[in-house]
């Protein structure tokens, strides 16, 4: 299982105002605040965290076919910039965040080694979908291939696992 | 409270942070924020902060959980003016 969020950050900062009032408490839990407030660049910091969220939560969906709302049910652990953990009631998801080109991008897998066997999949492959859930159909094995998409702004990218 | 009401108090609410016009244009109780709205999931929190502060209520964790679509965003208001008053 995989998953993958994108953040434009120029989008952002025209959609979300992250200083509102109570916004971020609605989101991030009070170690993630702490984070996000130490950090010399908060707003980076917010983006981060909240693509990190995102792109776990799509694996937990899919595991559990729970649909809903709860951010502060993600709890990230930060490790560094670019590594981290989600956990979520007893489950955990690696994260691996990329911050470049005024966008921050972050892949979620449910074991390490998964991060190494990520392929990028582009816009001219025919996306598929069952029960909401982007699949791509194998061209050699002719089977059904699930992948996580994000878009945001600017930018689009789309990822699936080697076999 | 009048259902038309509140359908069209959430419809202001809601407007600006909606990316797909023809679907706010049918609203019903079964539209989906994300789905249907394409409301970007950053906004929500926007969303359920504007409904915070047109209602004067607190919507905790729990009811936030489930504020997906316009139907489950109406019991909550509902729910939450009554526990008010």
């Amino acid at each position: 299982m995989i998953g993958n969020d994108i953040v434009d950050l120029a989008l952002a900062r025209k959609e979300s105002n992250w200083k509102r009032n109570r916004f971020l408490d609605k989101i991030f839990t009070k170690n993630e605040q702490q984070i996000i407030l130490n950090d010399v660049n908060p707003e980076i910091m917010v983006w981060n965290l909240w693509s990190r969220k995102e792109a776990a939560y799509k694996i937990y969906n899919r595991e559990t076919g729970i649909r809903g709302f709860f951010p502060l049910q993600l709890e990230c652990s930060f490790e560094n910039v670019t590594m981290g953990t989600v956990y979520i009631k007893k489950k955990i998801y690696f994260t691996q965040s990329k911050i470049k080109n005024d966008s921050i991008y972050t892949i979620s897998v449910v074991e390490k080694e998964y991060f190494k066997k990520i392929i990028r999949i582009d816009t001219a492959e025919e996306i598929l979908k069952k029960n909401g859930i982007p699949f791509i159909i194998d061209f050699e094995t002719k089977t059904d291939k699930p992948v996580s998409i994000t878009h945001h702004g600017r930018f689009w990218k789309g990822i699936t696992l080697m076999d | 409270m009048n259902k038309e009401q509140t359908i069209e108090e959430l419809k202001n609410i809601v407007k600006p942070y909606i990316q797909n016009q023809e679907a706010f244009d049918v609203l019903t109780e079964d539209t989906d924020f994300i789905n249907d709205l394409k409301i970007n999931s950053a906004n929500l929190v926007d969303v359920i902060l504007d409904i915070e502060e047109k209602y004067d209520i607190v919507i905790d964790n729990e009811a936030m959980e489930r504020m997906v679509n316009v139907k489950a965003a109406m019991s909550i208001i509902e729910a939450k003016l009554s526990e008010k008053n």
